[in-house]
């Protein structure tokens, strides 16, 4: 995890051969968080997720940003449109207690 | 509440008082309300259809449909043109127009305490000779599993059968997102001699390859109408 230049936490996926790495983020809940999205793929993908209320059309080989939250404790599915049967992951909202507690460097 | 919220429900109030307060417009206020977001590759058909009952004249009800073709010409901005048909009295059905929209998606979603575009919409009304164009604010803010969309337009009209005018609209629509193929909603319209209100449904069932079918259906209640008592209003939009 990394702060941008407002204070917002900042994590990244990365898509590769259709399948996202982390599969799985954890984020803190309450907070509003920025996610960089690298498509590794030569083809366009869509991060999509209804319970996120979130659809981001990402080029192929080229970098798209989704901003969710500030989300309740819990755990959001996300897809890729193009690829849903392996561009599969989720994001976990962690609560204030548990949190710090991971997630990769950004910046 | 943070500082941004607050200038932002500011705003919609002040767009919902000033526009509410000198609606004016002439054509038909029941419409689609806009959501202020453009995808990259977003290419759709769409249909929609009004009709509007009016208890006092039974042979004067109002039925239009709209039919067009839309899709996005860089990452924040779509184009959709329209034809348009319509019919007052049973056997007078036409051609009655076209449009071209335009929509521009100003901010990222979520980037912000809301979420804002634009739309401008150019139309000419087929064997009259008179025009109207359309710009406005879109604006969506989520509140947790419920979503606020306000559009609050400006519509200036011209041509030879009308007087040139500058009129206003607005619309609202409050949604809760139950589930993607289902989601209730309130609906609340203000436009020339009208101020309309009712629910709503609407819903996307997607399929692959990111082919999808949006559907809307509400009815609307006048609340403060001259002629029109009661508005149904129906669109199907299939995304691929």
């Amino acid at each position: 995890m990394g702060l941008s230049a407002d204070d917002m936490p900042v994590f990244r996926l990365t898509l590769k051969d259709h399948l996202f790495s982390p599969s799985t983020l954890q984020v803190p809940a309450g907070k509003k968080v920025k996610i960089i999205i690298h498509n590794q793929d030569p083809n366009p993908e869509e991060f999509e997720s209804f319970s996120m209320n979130r659809e981001k059309v990402i080029l192929g080989n080229s970098t798209g940003v989704v901003f969710v939250g500030p989300l309740l404790p819990g755990t959001y599915p996300f897809s890729g449109e193009y690829n849903p049967d392996s561009a599969k992951g989720q994001l976990i909202a962690l609560p204030k207690e548990q949190w710090p507690a991971g997630g990769d460097d950004a910046d | 509440m943070s500082r941004t919220t607050v200038v932002t429900l500011l705003a919609c109030a002040l767009l919902m008082t000033g526009y509410c307060g000198t609606a004016l417009a002439d054509g038909r206020v029941v419409d689609k309300v806009y959501h202020p977001y453009v995808q990259p590759y977003e290419q759709e058909f769409e249909y929609r259809y009004v009709y509007q009952k009016q208890s006092e004249h039974q042979n004067d009800n109002d039925m239009a449909q709209k039919l067009g073709y839309g899709r996005a010409i860089a990452d924040r901005l779509a184009l959709e043109l329209y034809v348009m048909a319509e019919r007052r009295s049973p056997d007078d059905y036409h051609i009655s127009g076209y449009e071209l929209e335009m929509r521009w998606m100003l901010t990222e979603q979520g980037q912000y305490s809301a979420d804002w575009g634009m739309l401008f919409e150019l139309e000419r009304v087929n064997h009259l000779g008179n025009f109207e164009f359309t710009s406005g604010l879109l604006m969506e803010k989520e509140f947790g599993p419920t979503s606020l969309t306000l559009n609050a337009l400006a519509v200036y009209e011209w041509g030879n059968n009308i007087e040139n005018e500058l009129e206003g609209e607005f619309r609202l629509q409050y949604r809760y997102r139950y589930l993607p193929q289902l989601q209730p909603a309130f609906e609340f319209y203000a436009g020339e001699n009208y101020k309309g209100a009712g629910p709503s449904l609407m819903g996307v069932q997607k399929f692959e390859q990111m082919k999808m079918l949006k559907w809307e259906l509400a009815v609307i209640f006048a609340i403060d109408a001259a002629t029109v008592n009661n508005t149904l209003r129906f669109a199907l939009e299939y995304e691929f």
